[in-house]
């Protein structure tokens, strides 16, 4: 299998003209084993972790939180579900027609190209003045857990992992990777308008020499198939039982204060009165 | 390595006395393998060595493919009848005399001797930058060369545009469809009938194919019922040449006439999109109103309306209004 | 006047005849060099550059030569050295070191050829083209001339984008011009500002002359015109492409291909081979088209020869189609900007004109200075300024194409006489009669205070014979008059070219059996000239056609100097060497006869295939006297030789001494003027103003080409060279894409030469048949002008049809026609070339 289709160039050169679409059923596979490993893992491998000591500090603290802890503003859950629906429907209208469901696409694909670069723009705007920009970013705390985590797992000794912070692990690292395939897809998209007929740009299909679109090509197909296996990861996450509450969360905005204490730390993420004003959102956060 | 535009690589050729015989060697090589009709599209892939196919699957010894049958009071023309045969049968010169004539415009004598009708409504896009073996879209690659600052695209298409500009080169597709024809076509697994005018497809729904058949398919006669045998028809095929050129437009009308109005009509246009375009909404308006100039301007501005012209096409703007101007009046050149 | 002895009455010349060629060609039995098969013979394939300019940095050939049945790949480096040559004149042509090889490793067009393969097949050779990597490094290309005189555009060739003669140095003492270079010239932002839209801009020039007071004669003008007009390039498309079969043997080298000059190419051959011309045996006695385009050959002739040599095999090169698109030459398309001023009779009294010649890559074409001098032989202008530019594009390489320069020059000015006359409200034929040369016309500048002129025209006359049989009046009447969506529009033009050339040697030897042996040294490219310049020989001697028997087509068969088949100087030079050979031989009979059966030799006549005493008595028959000729010996058969014959004439002659009366001499006949050919010809056409669909309905071109010597072959020669013409007005061309500089349309169903069906419903030609006074037969050569007069009366009947504002380039095709009245003004894809 060739990671990346190949052609003549009017000029005879050989130039990249965009993935091997192979490489979907590749990315799906992937996502596919992937969730059946981490069920396995989570179902077999996982160890409880261990309560941490409830001190009179931590009891105090959580006598202050709220019933509802507020996890995503309506402007983050906005953006989100924008985002969430531009994205189906460009890997929707970028892949069906590759396996075999024709229908006129690009205007659709543009479209929503279009929408997922507003949000995320608007996205990294909100986040980085309205938003604790920090949370979303793994730290050295969760690095650390995770090797715990690990080694537990494995049956080795370590000591108890902490608790989350705002996000677990897992959706940091899923944030980091629709972050650069992301932009990697926009970047490459904006340039790519350039070759089809949009209210936006006059067309210049030969903007760049055949090389560099060739690879841009590449870039948003490999981004693009990334995505694939991200979706199948996001949704395996999303509808795990244990992970419903923060599921929800996106539409409601809250968690209880139950799953809050359960799952989180609140010095990792204080909340209520302990939460640090200025990072709190201008969006009524606190739902009761 | 480099690159050279002559001589036809070997292949295996096949001559199979029966459509079970060509299917199955074709799902035998799959995208290896070629089917050959009169040749006349496929030569020039072949000895430009841009279509490398390993078996070829002549279809000319299958009995029964070819020939103009009455059947049902319509018509049955095989895929592989000459498209001489098809200008020279007396029930179409009769009575489908809109096809006889779009049969007789195309290519020269010698080329209808050999090209057949299956191939004429089944072949490629003819634009230049795809025939030179490019990497275009219609070539399974990201560009069009056609479509851009300085693509020359005289020739190319003002409709139904998506990404790919190429036209459908055909001169009995819109007559075919015109006359309301139906397309027999053998998958691996049935037969499948499809209206002519759903048989041809644009760039939006599939960039690489000019038809709905699929690989292993293969059309193996058009239909013509009769519904509109013996109606008014108007054929015109406006070309650089006067014999030996693709269409740069094409009008292709069917009309029953009740009264001195317009009863029913089917008009088709070609050469101005990857697909022949029918023309309902045009139908639609002039259905009922008395056939006149008043009627055939309608009919004319209809026609071209969401046209997108490209730098040196924007001839077929008016060319494509006169063209139904002249099929809604019937005749050529009457213009006040 | 006449200078010349007046033949006697014409018993071959000006009658059809069934050429020695004929059967052969319509049965299929004629072989072209394509036919040719020998043992062991290897074929081989081009490997083209993908680039419109590049160089080739590194060729990868392992992978192909280790494929069975590859027996060689050559490159440029395989090629012998450019080598200066010494003409016949003893002039040195220096070699352009920069020129075309046939192979290259800086391909200056997309197709150049960069290497050859020789192998066992086709198939094989295909796929080791596959196999080889060549690794390039672009360099910058342009597609259009005027993209490359911008400031800062780009050079076709790293040397420069212009021909051009750098200045002589300040106080050189006068003396032949400085040679032609490559040079750098670049007009300013003002220059190209300077035009309005539609305008051809004009920087400054490379070259220009001058004939009166241009700009005084405009001021007087009643009217003055300023119009820009794009003439096509157009590729010569010969049906037969140059495919070449080589073979070495004994040292010689036996070469099978198309030319226009079966005596002129081995010398071609011999100079590209760095061998000497004795080492060639050229074999050409079919050639399918030529134009212009095979006048010697091509260079890329050698490359089986090379290829041949280094295998020790014969091998054939096939030239596709596509390749011949590439190799195979074209016209170059001219740009041009004529400022006309006219009397209010329609007089012309002023020209400025300023051309510029999309030139390709390599040797400079000369058509802009040709279509200077043409315009103002046909237009006679009493004042003219001509300007040119030549320069050098990506594009295929040029060559001359019938009526080369002459026909844009025409074609370039008679859309502005017809407006004028429009304009000035007079009769089209009328207006080209008053500007019409006549007898001893002069044309182009004065150089060393004289002009050139012709040795005669007759153009006026052609005019009336042609308006006449054209019913020029009926169809000026119905002109211009719409019926439907129809318009119909009667167009005239004039054309004029050069028509022959003189100095050339005849070969011819009556045999003993009283049959008369031709040796003819002319290529056989389909004009029929071949063997109709040899019935001169025939008719002096009064030998009847069905006794000659002509050699032809093969340069070991001792065949004399002859002319190179170009321009169509054949007929005239060729028919004069005839009437020489036929005049020497006449004289030896005489001689024979007197020797023989005493008396002098002016008391005998030759007629009937006898020498005999006039008013009755003594002769004997040709085989008697080609008998006694061989007793004689000496000069009657060929052992002693006139002194001013070539010495390739001598060295046939002296290989075929003694085989009977040899008659052989060189033309020296009086020549005053230079040669010229005209036609007036006539169109009218059928324009559909809904769809820009026109049909030709009527077309006739009247000529004046002096004697007709085989009224079949003239005939297809006007009216072929008329199709010609009328391809470049209805459709003929190229397309380019600027991007990539790589030609778009290369299968004829692309490029679109007319079919029969294209042809005028009704096509006639006419002639005079008056006499040249210059030359001993009276014939010029007709091949030329009828391509000018062929495209620009259907331009002019178009424009008849559909106004001024609607045509600014050729070909015109309905989207050009039909975009226009649209407008209201002209569309078209601005000044660029190839759209």
């Amino acid at each position: 299998m060739n990671l990346i289709q190949w052609a003549r160039s009017p000029w005879g050169e050989r130039v990249p003209i965009h993935i091997s679409w192979d490489l979907l059923w590749a990315a799906a596979i992937a996502g596919a084993l992937f969730l059946i490993v981490h069920a396995i893992y989570v179902g077999y491998w996982a160890k409880p972790e261990a309560e941490s000591p409830a001190d009179s500090k931590a009891a105090a603290a959580a006598a202050r939180v709220p019933e509802r802890v507020a996890r995503h503003s309506l402007g983050a859950r906005l953006f989100h579900w924008v985002m969430a629906a531009s994205m189906f429907a460009l890997v929707l209208t970028a892949f069906l027609p590759k396996v075999g469901v024709k229908f006129s696409w690009v205007t659709i694909h543009w479209i929503a190209g279009v929408v997922l670069t507003i949000s995320v723009l608007y996205h990294i705007i909100h986040a980085t003045f309205w938003l604790d920009f920090w949370s979303i970013w793994p730290d050295k705390q969760d690095i650390e857990d995770a090797s715990r985590r690990f080694n537990r797992a494995m049956g080795k000794p370590a000591p108890p992992p902490k608790k989350f912070g705002k996000y677990p692990l897992e959706n940091k690292l899923f944030h980091l990777s629709v972050l650069f395939a992301g932009l990697a897809v926009i970047f490459t998209g904006i340039f790519m308008m350039y070759r089809v007929r949009t209210p936006f740009f006059t067309r210049n299909p030969y903007l760049f020499g055949d090389m560099t679109w060739g690879l841009m090509y590449v870039l948003h197909g490999l981004a693009g198939v990334g995505f694939v296996t991200l979706i199948m990861t996001h949704i395996y996450f999303a509808v795990r039982p244990e992970k419903v509450f923060l599921t929800k969360s996106m539409i409601f905005g809250w968690i209880s204060r139950g799953k809050y204490l359960e799952h989180h730390d609140p010095e990792r993420w204080p909340v209520g009165d302990a939460a640090p004003k200025a990072r709190q959102s201008k969006a009524p956060e606190v739902v009761t | 390595m480099a690159v050279i535009r002559d001589v036809i690589p070997a292949f295996e050729l096949f001559q199979p006395a029966s459509i079970e015989d060509a299917q199955s060697l074709l799902a035998r090589y799959g995208p290896e393998g070629w089917v050959l009709a009169g040749g006349l599209d496929t030569f020039d892939w072949l000895a430009d060595r841009i279509k490398r196919p390993t078996a070829v699957v002549d279809l000319g010894q299958i009995k029964g493919l070819s020939g103009v049958r009455v059947v049902d009071g319509g018509l049955e023309i095989g895929a592989m009848t000459t498209l001489t045969e098809v200008v020279q049968h007396p029930v179409v010169r009769e009575k489908y005399r809109l096809l006889a004539e779009a049969a007789e415009a195309a290519a020269s004598p010698q080329i209808r001797n050999q090209g057949t009708i299956g191939g004429n409504v089944s072949q490629d896009a003819r634009c230049w930058y795809y025939r030179a073996g490019w990497p275009c879209y219609r070539a399974g690659g990201n560009i069009c060369y056609a479509d851009t600052p300085k693509g020359l695209n005289r020739e190319h298409a003002i409709l139904d545009a998506d990404r790919c500009v190429a036209v459908n080169p055909s001169d009995t597709a819109p007559a075919l469809i015109a006359l309301d024809a139906k397309m027999v076509i053998r998958t691996p697994k049935e037969e499948r009938v499809v209206d002519a005018e759903d048989y041809f497809i644009g760039p939006a729904t599939d960039i690489t194919r000019m038809t709905v058949l699929q690989p292993g398919d293969l059309l193996t006669a058009i239909r013509i019922p009769s519904t509109w045998a013996g109606a008014q028809f108007y054929f015109e095929k406006v070309r650089d040449r006067n014999v030996w050129d693709f269409a740069l437009v094409n009008v292709a009308s069917a009309t029953k006439v009740s009264g001195s109005a317009i009863g029913d009509v089917r008009l088709v246009v070609n050469g101005v999109a990857a697909h022949p375009v029918r023309l309902k909404a045009v139908e639609a308006a002039v259905t009922g109103k008395p056939r006149n100039e008043a009627t055939a301007e309608l009919a004319g501005q209809l026609a071209v309306q969401g046209a997108q012209p490209l730098q040196h096409n924007g001839y077929k703007v008016p060319l494509m209004t006169n063209l139904v101007k002249r099929a809604i009046r019937g005749v050529a050149g009457e213009a006040a | 006047m006449a200078n010349n002895p007046t033949p006697m009455k014409h018993t071959l010349v000006g009658k059809n005849y069934t050429t020695p060629d004929l059967l052969a060609k319509v049965t299929g039995k004629a072989k072209y060099a394509e036919d040719y098969r020998a043992d062991g013979m290897l074929f081989c394939k081009l490997l083209l550059s993908p680039y419109p300019h590049a160089r080739v940095k590194h060729i990868d050939k392992r992978a192909a030569l280790a494929m069975p049945g590859v027996k060689a790949i050559i490159t440029v480096d395989d090629l012998p050295a450019p080598a200066d040559s010494i003409t016949d004149l003893g002039m040195v042509i220096k070699a352009d070191l920069l020129g075309e090889r046939g192979l290259t490793n800086e391909p200056v067009y997309q197709g150049e050829p960069i290497l050859a393969v020789a192998a066992v097949d086709e198939l094989t050779a295909a796929e080791a083209i596959e196999k080889i990597h060549v690794e390039y490094e672009r360099l910058p290309f342009v597609i259009d001339p005027l993209d490359s005189l911008r400031p800062g555009g780009p050079n076709a060739r790293v040397e420069g984008n212009v021909w051009m003669r750098n200045p002589p140095p300040p106080n050189a003492k006068p003396g032949p011009p400085p040679p032609l270079v490559r040079g750098i010239l670049k007009w300013t932002e003002e220059d190209f500002a300077a035009a309005k839209e539609g305008q051809l801009p004009m920087g400054k020039a490379t070259d220009e002359w001058m004939l009166g007071n241009v700009d005084a004669a405009m001021k007087g003008a009643a009217l003055v015109l300023d119009e820009t007009f794009v003439t096509p390039n157009v590729s010569h498309q010969c049906l037969e492409t140059r495919s070449t079969m080589a073979y070495w043997q004994n040292g010689k080298v036996f070469v099978h291909t198309g030319t226009q000059s079966t005596f002129q190419t081995a010398p071609a051959i011999a100079r590209w081979l760095g061998i000497d011309v004795k080492d060639v045996v050229f074999i050409s006695e079919y050639t399918g088209g030529g134009f212009g385009s095979k006048i010697t050959g091509g260079v890329s002739m050698i490359i089986p020869a090379i290829l041949s040599k280094k295998t020790n095999a014969p091998v054939m090169m096939r030239i596709s189609r596509e390749e011949e698109h590439y190799i195979g030459r074209a016209r170059p398309s001219l740009q041009g900007r004529m400022k006309v001023g006219f009397s209010k009779e329609g007089r012309v009294v002023a020209v400025d004109m300023f051309v510029i010649c999309d030139n390709g890559p390599y040797e400079q074409m000369f058509d802009a200075t040709a279509a200077g001098l043409i315009v103002s032989l046909a237009y006679q202008p009493p004042a003219m300024r001509w300007r040119g530019m030549t320069v050098l594009t990506n594009t295929v390489p040029r060559s001359a194409q019938s009526q080369p320069g002459g026909m844009q020059g025409i074609t370039l000015m008679e859309p502005v006489l017809a407006k004028a006359a429009r304009k000035l409200g007079i009769d089209q034929v009328a207006i080209r009669r008053i500007n019409a040369p006549e007898g001893k016309a002069e044309f182009g500048a004065a150089m060393g205070g004289r002009r050139g002129h012709a040795t005669s025209c007759f153009l006026k006359e052609a005019l009336d014979n042609g308006a006449k049989l054209f019913k020029w009046d009926e169809r000026k009447a119905r002109s211009g008059k719409r019926n439907g969506s129809k318009v119909r529009g009667a167009g005239v033009a004039v054309s004029a070219f050069f028509g022959g050339s003189t100095g050339y040697d005849g070969l011819i030897i009556i045999k003993p059996d009283g049959r008369l042996s031709i040796q003819s040294g002319i290529g056989n490219h389909g004009t029929e000239s071949v063997s109709d310049s040899h019935r001169v020989s025939a008719e002096i001697l009064g030998i009847p056609w069905e006794k000659c028997d002509l050699t032809w087509g093969n340069t070991s068969k001792n065949l004399p100097f002859s002319c190179a088949s170009g321009g169509s100087q054949t007929t005239h030079a060729m028919t004069r060497a005839a009437y020489a050979a036929g005049m020497d031989a006449k004289r030896k009979l005489q001689e024979v006869a007197a020797k023989a059966l005493g008396g002098k030799p002016e008391q005998y006549d030759v007629a009937g295939e006898r020498v005999f005493r006039k008013g009755g008595g003594a002769g004997m028959s040709l085989a008697q006297a080609a008998q006694r000729a061989i007793q004689f010996g000496g000069a009657y058969d060929g052992h002693e030789l006139p002194k001013d014959i070539n010495k390739a004439t001598a060295a046939a002659a002296t290989a075929l001494a003694g085989q009977g009366l040899m008659g052989v001499g060189k033309d020296t006949y009086p020549h005053d003027g230079a040669t010229f050919s005209y036609v007036a010809s006539f169109a009218e056409v059928e324009v559909d103003l809904e769809t820009g669909k026109y049909y030709i309905l009527d077309f006739l071109a009247s000529a004046d080409a002096g004697t007709i010597v085989h009224p079949a072959a003239f005939g297809g020669q006007v009216l072929g060279r008329s199709m010609l013409g009328i391809s470049h007005a209805i459709g003929q061309k190229w397309v380019y894409d600027q991007h990539y500089g790589a030609p778009l349309a290369k299968r004829f169903y692309n490029n679109k030469p007319p079919t029969i069906l294209d042809a005028p419903a009704n096509m006639q030609w006419a002639a005079l048949d008056i006499p040249d006074p210059e030359t001993p037969v009276g014939a010029r050569g007709i091949g030329e002008p009828p391509v000018g007069g062929g495209c620009s009366a259907i331009l002019n009947a178009l424009t008849a049809a559909v106004g001024d504002e609607v045509i600014r380039r050729a070909p015109v095709t309905p989207d050009q026609i039909l975009a226009s009245l649209q407008a209201g003004k002209p569309v078209y894809a601005g000044l660029k070339a190839d759209v």
